[in-house]
C-alpha cells in the first residue's frame, strides 16, 4: 500500500466489519483500532465501501487548497465524463470545467488512449505467441495483486505506461507548460498512481481528489454550458471505464484478430490469473482485469450508479474505427517512445515465516498445530479475517492464543474450575475436625 | 536418515468439479511461507493442479501428499481407481479418454500428464488395472532454497 486509502482512526469503533472484505487479507483490528498491513494492500477499496463509519478513506488532496490556486489544471479519469446525464460528452464537461477556472486535458486523453492501444497492438503482433497473453497495466490494484500473490505473472504484465500519464506528456511536450497536474480518480489505486507509481520514480500528476468530489463540486456551481465547444476528437478512451472497452480499442488498432478475456471483479480477477498461472490460457493474446464490478465506473471514488454509468455508454455511439489521421498520429508517437515504461515491474512477494526452510518448516507446523486447537469458524472476534490468518500472526509474533475468545472462554472456565477446587478446601488447621465430623456423620 | 520433511495431506474427492484447485492453492500458499522460488512454486502447483484434475475425473477421487525436503518437494498422488491400461499411450499430449460432456467443461485436452513431466525434475506413474493408480514427482530446489523477497521501501 501506498497510501490510496487511510484510516480516521477518531472514527473507527474497532468493529472488525471490514476485516472479511479485504481480498488480500491485510486488515486487522486490535486495540479497537483498524490496522492496514501495508505490504498486503492492493488499494482496491472494498474496505472502504463497507466501513459505516467512514473510517477507512479514500486518500484525496486537499479540495480547498487546490480550488483556491490561480490554475487548475486537471487530468480527469475518463469515469468522470459518463458520471452525470447531461454532461456525457467530455466536450460539455469541458465547459463546465472551464466555467469553474478549471482547465481540463480531454483533448490530450483521446490521443493518449489512442497511443496506449496502439502500442500494444503493436506489442501483441511482434511478440512470439508463447510469451502471451500479456496482461494489461491499467488497473493499478491488479498490478499489485499480481505483484504480491501471482509473482510469476510479472513478466507478462505489458510494458506500455498508463494512457493517464502519457496524456500529461504529451500536454507537457505541446505545451511546454510545468503546473502541477491534479488528477480526478474512480479509486485508491489510481490515486497511488500518482502519488507513488509502479513503473516509473514519479508520476507526471502531483495532486489527486476523488471523481465524486470533483463531480459534486462542479454540480454545485450550476455551470452554464452552451454546447457551442468544437466538436472533440474520437471518444473511444471514455470506453476505457467499463470492462472490455480497452480490449476493443486495442482491436481497433490491430492488424490481426485478437482474442482477449475481459473481466472485472477481484474474484473474477483472481480465478482467471490463477488459471493463468496454471498454464491453462494458451491461445489468448491479452488480459485485461479491473478489480472493480463493471470495470472503473464501479470505482468507490465515483458518485454515479456503475449500471447508469454502463447505460450511459451503451447509449453513445463510439467511432472504433480510427481515421487514417489518427492511424498515422498514433503510429508517429509509437516511434517516439512516449509510451514505454520507465522501469519494469518487480514481484513483491510476502516474506517468508523464517529466513530459513528449517526454521519456517519448524513455524509451519507450529502455526497449523495452533490453527487445529482454533474453532474453525473464522467469527473476527480477535480482530483477524480468519482463524488461519489468527494462526499466522501468532507465529509471525503478532499476537497469542488468548485473542482467540473461544480460547480465552476456555482459560478463563478452566481457571474458574481452579477457582472453584480451590475454594473447596479448608485450611490445614481445621482439617482433622472437619474429616472427623465427616467420619460420624458415616458411622452413626 | 534424512531430516524429517514438512507433510501436508489432501483428500481429493471424485466428481467434485468445484473443488478443483483447492489443493493446489493451498499448497501455493503453504510454498510461499516457506520461502520456496516462485518459479518452483507455480511449477509444484501446476503439477498438483493437474494430478487433482485426474482424481476428480478419472479415478473417482484419492489423495496427494505434498512432503516439503531441505532441497526437494516430493508429490505422492495415489487413487483406487480404474487405473491406466497403456502408461506410454496416457503420457502422450493430446491422448485423452475424457467424455464429451467433460470436454465441455474445459477439460480433456489430454495434457495433464505431459504437464506435469514438463513441470517435474522427475516423474514417476505406476498403475494396475482395476486397483489403481500412484504418481511420484519431485521437484528440486536451486542450492539455496529461500528467496529474499523484496521489502517494501
Ligand atoms: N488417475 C487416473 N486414473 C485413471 N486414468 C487416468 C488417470 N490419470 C490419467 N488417466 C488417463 O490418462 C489420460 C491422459 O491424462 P491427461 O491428464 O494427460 O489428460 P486428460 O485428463 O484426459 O485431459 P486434461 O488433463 O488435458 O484435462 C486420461 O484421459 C485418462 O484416460
Ligand atoms: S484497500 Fe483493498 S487491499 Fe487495501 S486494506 Fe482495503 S480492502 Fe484490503
Ligand atoms: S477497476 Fe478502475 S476504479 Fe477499480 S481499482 Fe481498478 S483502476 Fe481503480
Ligand atoms: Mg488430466
Amino acid at each position: 500500500m501506498s497510501g490510496g486509502v487511510i484510516v480516521q482512526e477518531a472514527r473507527c469503533r474497532g468493529c472488525a466489519k471490514c476485516i472479511k472484505s479485504c481480498p488480500t487479507e491485510a486488515l486487522r483490528v486490535s486495540e479497537g483500532l483498524v490496522r492496514i498491513i501495508p505490504e498486503l494492500c492492493i488499494d482496491c477499496g472494498e474496505c472502504v465501501r463497507v466501513c459505516r463509519e467512514k473510517a477507512i478513506q479514500l486518500y484525496e488532496d486537499d479540495w480547498q487548497l487546490l480550488r483556491a490556486q490561480k490554475n487548475l489544471v486537471l487530468m480527469a479519469d475518463p469515469t468522470f465524463y459518463v458520471q452525470v446525464g447531461a454532461y456525457a460528452r467530455p466536450a460539455l464537461m469541458k465547459e463546465a470545467l472551464q466555467s469553474s477556472g478549471i482547465e481540463d486535458l480531454t483533448e490530450y486523453e483521446a490521443a493518449a488512449y489512442d497511443i496506449t492501444a496502439y502500442a500494444i497492438a503493436k506489442l501483441l503482433e511482434t511478440e512470439s505467441r508463447e510469451r502471451l497473453p500479456f496482461i494489461s497495466t491499467y488497473c493499478p490494484a491488479v498490478l499489485r495483486l499480481i505483484q504480491i500473490n501471482f509473482p510469476e505473472l510479472v513478466g507478462r504484465i505489458v510494458p506500455v505506461e498508463s494512457p493517464l500519464e502519457i496524456g500529461v506528456l504529451l500536454w507537457k511536450q505541446k505545451t511546454g507548460r510545468d503546473d502541477p497536474v491534479t488528477m480526478a480518480v474512480p479509486c485508491p489505486a489510481k490515486t497511488t498512481l500518482v502519488h507513488a507509481p509502479e513503473g516509473r520514480e514519479k508520476s507526471t500528476m502531483s495532486y489527486s481528489i476523488s471523481v465524486r468530489r470533483l463531480i459534486r463540486d462542479i454540480l454545485a456551481g450550476s455551470p452554464k454550458v452552451t454546447g457551442s465547444l468544437p466538436a472533440q476528437p474520437n471518444r473511444r478512451w471514455l470506453h476505457w471505464s467499463v470492462s472490455g472497452g480497452e480490449c476493443r480499442h486495442i482491436q481497433a488498432f490491430s492488424e490481426r484478430p485478437l482474442t482477449t478475456i475481459s473481466v472485472s471483479g477481484l474474484r473474477n480477477t483472481k480465478d482467471l490469473l490463477t488459471e493463468l498461472e496454471l498454464g491453462r490460457l494458451s491461445g489468448v493474446d491479452y488480459i485485461e482485469c479491473r478489480a472493480c464490478d463493471l470495470g472503473c465506473i464501479g470505482g468507490v471514488g465515483t458518485s454515479e450508479s456503475r449500471f447508469l454509468s454502463q447505460l450511459r455508454l451503451d447509449s453513445i455511439q463510439f467511432e472504433w474505427t480510427p481515421t487514417d489521421e489518427e492511424r498515422l498520429a498514433a503510429a508517429s508517437r509509437f516511434e517516439s517512445d512516449v509510451w514505454r515504461l520507465e522501469k519494469p515491474f518487480t514481484a513483491k512477494q510476502r516474506i517468508p515465516l523464517a529466513e530459513n526452510l528449517k526454521e519456517a518448516m519448524d513455524k509451519l507446523r507450529t502455526m497449523n498445530a495452533i490453527f487445529s486447537e482454533l474453532p474453525h469458524i473464522d467469527c473476527g472476534s480477535c480482530g483477524r479475517p480468519s482463524c488461519r490468518a489468527l494462526s499466522e500472526d501468532i507465529v509471525r509474533g503478532h499476537g497469542e492464543m488468548t485473542d482467540c475468545i473461544f480460547k480465552l472462554r476456555e482459560r478463563i472456565y478452566g481457571l474458574s474450575a481452579e477457582i472453584h477446587s480451590l475454594s473447596g478446601k479448608i485450611p490445614h488447621t481445621f482439617r482433622s475436625q472437619v474429616i472427623h465430623d465427616h467420619e460420624d456423620q458415616r458411622f452413626v | 536418515m534424512g531430516p524429517q520433511p514438512y507433510v501436508e495431506r489432501y483428500v481429493v474427492q471424485g466428481g467434485v468439479f468445484d473443488a478443483i484447485g483447492e489443493a493446489s492453492t493451498q499448497l501455493k500458499s503453504v510454498l510461499k511461507m516457506l520461502g520456496i522460488p516462485s518459479d518452483i512454486t507455480r511449477r509444484a502447483t501446476v503439477v498438483a493442479y493437474e494430478a487433482e484434475m485426474n482424481l476428480v475425473i478419472h479415478a473417482g477421487g484419492g489423495e496427494i501428499t505434498a512432503s516439503v525436503f531441505p532441497d526437494r518437494l516430493e508429490l505422492f498422488v495415489r487413487d483406487e481407481g480404474p487405473g491406466i491400461p497403456d502408461i506410454p499411450l496416457a503420457m502422450k499430449e493430446g491422448y485423452s479418454t475424457a467424455t464429451d460432456e467433460i470436454r465441455e467443461m474445459g477439460f480433456g485436452a489430454g495434457m495433464g500428464l505431459p504437464n506435469m513431466k514438463r513441470n517435474s525434475d522427475s516423474l514417476d506413474v505406476r498403475s494396475e488395472v482395476g486397483k489403481g493408480t500412484s504418481l511420484f514427482a519431485v521437484i528440486r530446489f536451486p542450492s539455496d532454497p529461500v528467496q529474499q523477497p523484496v521489502k517494501e521501501g
